[in-house]
């Protein structure tokens, strides 16, 4: 230890030391000159000096130091080449490090709040079901038993009208120990208080969140204290939550916090507090008691969810068992998300992989002009191996400006896209640590990527370069392929997914979802109550037909999948004249008719998955195959596919039951339209609330969920289609500098041949035959690594085979395009030489 | 005068020697050199070509310690002092010496 700390202290006080020694040697040559011994005796001064001061260990980092200041200067001589190598690279790692920023922000780095590393979102989970919510009952339950759980917290979501406001604010209903849990007391006024919030008959709380109070109080900090109304019941503000407060990484940040003991209060009838059914169900986390790992707790909840079991049978399932993922990150990343990620990863990689080969390309034109200089180091006693370290060093300098830039793009990237998402503000894109190591890696390994094959190519004895100059063609060409093919499919299935047909008439459909669940109603009351607002709407001028439906289309909402089949089926739960209002042409068979249970209707593609070739109707369809005693269906009609849930969903295996007592509290009504929908919007809403005026019914445009889906694609297709344009670009910036060494290094060649009479376009076959072999091989080899990768992005892809010919097709075609583009320019140029100066000059 | 004995000696054992003249007290470079070919009887010469590169070793290792000092031409120089490490070391070293001398010299009567 001591001897570093020595060693340091040399390394900083290296210019004293040195002159000390010199003085040290100096005295002694003296004394040896007094004493009468020739002054030849003393040797080579300078050299002595070396060798003494290479035993403080530092000559390396003196060398290194050395060869970025030289490095430093041969590329300020040539700044054009350097900016165009420092931005080529840049795109490269930009991008990678814009992806990585991505996967940083939302899983590896911890939300900003307290001690996120105890922190654990419990989830439900039995075999064959699954569930991300907990019963409150339950909750409440686990918080008063377990030991290894410091604390428990829940929350939900629910919309409120504020004041005579129509437009419904998002606001989160939270457990009262959530803000201090979290170590969010910073705000303005106070946060929520168990022991004052919680009890029964606590005076009606609010806080605001941040974003909202800004833009809604213009910050006024006189709101604390005030009373507003929230679904027309009084509540004070107490306080608002401080800027960066995440909740629990939630999206969608909320305008309004509520203790959710006081959720009764602000919705009336609802009854999430007792409810251990479906309805009642809220988002758990909890804070692990210290040393506890998330296994230790799971075993032990497991003992409680038995208990639990036996109290009450009803609201937990068989061999049901709660389990834990990180709590204190945004997300965690599910098996799910792997292909995902893996596909992005790649797709990043192989921009970067362009870039390099480009690079490579780039250094090693540039070498031809270095070569005179190079040869002069060699003649002046350099080592091959004291230049490729130059060579190197050079690189790295490039590739660390460039990741300096790159950090730049990255966090620009993800600025422009967060912006685009209206991200909370919480959400940070700034790089942190992570970031910057990742890029500086990333810069250190294109560096040795790029520069090594050059610098050994260029310090050769036999300097042909063409092997390397292959490879690199090959590399840049079958990474661009890839790309391309990738972008192309991307497109073509985002293409699918918005041009494809959704199956129904969105453009006249208002959507109302007077969310009775919620409100506590039960199957007599919903039903009443639906039956009503339809009359009543019926009534309406300019309202054509009213319909009911359980899963409100591309709404996203109570989404049942059924299993046990290899594809999802979506099942809806109707009510007779859907069909008519949602304009789904019915192909065979008849539609509901009050009275029906266990008839059912499928789509097109459903009928044709289940029974290819047969004709579909009275067949008898199991709902759980894999379970003989499951409930038996017939199918009693065949309607034209609708993409109900998502765009994305190409093949709309819908099922349409007739609603049963479960689902009618889920029901929205469906209103069709003679003209403008919106005209219609405050007629229905008054309509639908003054019914019940609990209820605060949400009103939208049908295709305004279309156009929401549209722009997702468009921008998911946009930014594919940037990736592949920008590898593109790449590609041919490389493959026409290539050519163009190629050209440099033969023109006294061409120029004898040209001399000799020989045609121009043998000449320039014989400059590009060397080409075709690397292009062709590269464009083989992009398309098959793209096609091995397909059995990933069918996982991906929507509508689109992983092998569709177009996007195949279409980018070998245009990569041939632009590679003949790139080669034929500076072969021509080359054809331009006069012959007769060239062979002078030499 | 004539040292054709100017055998490259190896490091190893100009460290041991620089040590070994230094037990007495600080001195500086010269002396050094100066001490260890009279004590040896003017047979060894130590290069200043080694001497250096050795004073900077055993000075980054710790066995000695330096100091600015003026010399007996009155001209500052630095001085060498042993410092415990050193003594430690320059033991050490003895040992090893004495025993592989022994080692050889039994050889060498036997064989």
């Amino acid at each position: 230890m001591g001897e570093l700390w020595r060693r340091l202290w040399y390394l900083l006080h290296r210019r004293r030391m040195q002159r000390e020694l010199q003085d040290e040697m100096v005295f002694h040559r003296e004394m040896l000159e007094r004493s009468g011994t020739p002054r030849k005796h003393f040797g080579n001064e300078t050299l002595l000096q070396e060798r003494s001061h290479e035993m403080w260990g530092w000559t390396w980092i003196e060398r290194l130091g050395q060869d970025l200041r030289y490095g430093m200067r041969t590329l300020m001589r040539s700044p054009s080449f350097s900016i165009a190598a420092v931005l080529v690279l840049a795109v490269g790692i930009g991008v990678n490090v814009a992806a990585f920023g991505l996967f940083n922000m939302f899983v590896l780095k911890p939300l900003p709040v307290r001690d996120p590393d105890t922190l654990v979102r419990l989830q439900r989970s039995a075999p064959g079901t699954f569930s991300s919510s907990v019963p409150y009952p339950s909750i409440a339950f686990y918080r008063d038993h377990a030991k290894t759980l410091h604390s428990v917290m829940a929350s939900t979501d629910r919309d409120v009208i504020l004041e005579q406001e129509n437009i419904p604010a998002r606001t989160r209903f939270v457990t009262s120990n959530l803000f201090h849990e979290l170590g969010a007391e910073t705000g303005l006024g106070r946060v929520f208080d168990p022991d004052l919030d919680d009890p029964k008959g606590a005076p009606p709380v609010v806080m605001l969140s941040h974003t909202f109070w800004e833009q809604h109080y213009d910050s006024n900090p006189a709101v604390v204290g005030r009373v507003v109304h929230l679904n027309h019941k009084p509540a004070t503000v107490i306080g608002v939550a401080p800027r960066n407060f995440s909740g629990l990484g939630l999206p969608h940040e909320p305008a309004f916090w509520i203790p959710l003991t006081q959720e009764p209060y602000f919705v009336e009838g609802s009854t999430v507090l007792t409810d251990t059914s479906l309805d009642g169900m809220v988002d758990m986390w909890a804070r692990l008691e210290k040393g506890v790992s998330p296994r230790a707790a799971e075993q032990e909840l497991l003992a409680l969810t038995d208990e639990l079991r036996r109290q009450s049978p009803k609201s937990v399932w068989d061999k049901e068992r709660l389990v834990s993922e990180p709590g204190g990150y945004l997300q965690a990343v599910r098996k799910d998300d792997v292909p995902m990620i893996m596909l992005v990863g790649t797709l990043v990689l192989l921009i970067l992989t362009v870039a390099c080969s480009n690079l490579g390309g780039l250094m090693l034109a540039r070498g031809v002009t270095r070569s005179h200089e190079i040869s002069i180091r060699f003649a002046l006693g350099a080592s091959r191996q004291r230049i490729v370290r130059q060579l190197l060093t050079e690189s790295l300098l490039l590739a660390a400006m460039a990741a300096t830039a790159g950090v730049g793009m990255g966090y620009l990237c993800l600025r422009v896209f967060l912006s685009q998402v209206n991200a909370p503000p919480w959400l940070n894109p700034a790089p942190d640590w992570r970031v910057v190591l990742f890029a500086g890696a990333t810069g250190l390994i294109a560096s040795v990527v790029f520069g090594l094959a050059p610098a050994l190519q260029l310090t050769a004895k036999r300097r042909s370069g063409t092997r390397s100059r292959q490879v690199l063609i090959t590399a840049q060409i079958a990474a661009s392929c890839v790309l391309l093919i990738v972008a192309g499919l991307l497109v073509r299935a985002l293409h699918f997914a918005v041009s494809g047909d959704a199956g129904y008439d969105h453009e006249h459909i208002l959507v109302v979802d007077p969310d009775l669940a919620a409100h506590g109603y039960s199957a007599t009351t919903a039903r009443s109550y639906l039956d009503t607002a339809q009359a009543r709407l019926r009534q309406l001028p300019g309202v054509t037909s009213v319909g009911l439906t359980s899963m409100a289309p591309l709404g996203h909402k109570n989404v049942t999948s059924l299993g046990g089949y290899p594809f999802g089926i979506f099942v809806s739960h109707v009510e007779p004249g859907f069909f008519n209002t949602m304009g789904i042409a019915r192909l065979n068979g008849r539609d509901f008719q009050r009275g029906d249970t266990n008839e059912v209707v499928v789509s097109e593609s459903l009928a044709r998955r289940v029974w290819p070739g047969e004709a579909p109707l009275g067949k008898q369809f199991l709902l759980d195959p894999s379970n003989a005693l499951s409930e038996k269906f017939t199918v009693v009609g065949v309607v034209a596919n609708a993409r109900m849930m998502s765009m994305h969903d190409p093949d709309a295996t819908e099922l349409y039951q007739i609603s049963d007592d479960g689902s009618l509290p889920h029901m929205v009504l469906l209103v069709r339209t003679q003209g403008k929908p919106e005209d219609l919007a405050t007629a229905v809403r008054t309509v639908t609330s003054s019914i019940d005026t609990g209820l605060f019914p949400t009103v939208h445009r049908l295709s305004e969920s279309f156009q929401d889906e549209v722009g997702t694609v468009e921008k998911g297709a946009m930014i594919a289609s940037l990736m592949g344009a920008s590898a593109v670009l790449l590609a041919a910036v490389g493959l026409l500098g290539l050519v163009a060494y190629a050209v440099s290094q033969k023109t006294r060649e061409i120029a004898i041949r040209l001399a000799l009479g020989a045609k121009k376009t043998h000449v320039i076959k014989a400059m590009l035959r060397q080409f075709v072999v690397p292009v062709a091989i590269g464009l083989i080899g992009g398309a098959g690594l793209a096609a091995a990768a397909s059995q990933l992005l069918r996982r991906i892809l929507y509508g689109v085979s992983g092998l569709d010919p177009a996007a195949y097709l279409g980018a070998i075609g245009l990569l041939t395009v632009i590679i003949s583009f790139a080669a034929w320019v500076p072969a021509r140029k080359a054809l331009g030489v006069d012959a007769m100066r060239v062979l002078r000059h030499e | 005068m004539e040292s054709t004995s100017k055998q490259s000696m190896p490091s190893g054992a100009l460290a041991m020697l620089v040590l070994r003249v230094l037990r007495a007290g600080p001195l500086h470079g010269y002396a050094i050199a100066q001490k260890i070919h009279v004590l040896s009887n003017e047979v060894l010469e130590v290069e200043e070509g080694s001497l250096y590169p050795a004073l900077q070793k055993i000075l980054l290792k710790g066995w000695v310690s330096a100091e600015w000092g003026i010399s007996e031409t009155n001209r500052k120089v630095r001085f060498y002092k042993l410092t415990t490490a050193g003594r430690k070391q320059l033991e050490a070293e003895l040992r090893d010496y004495d025993r592989v001398t022994e080692a050889i010299k039994a050889i060498l009567r036997t064989a």
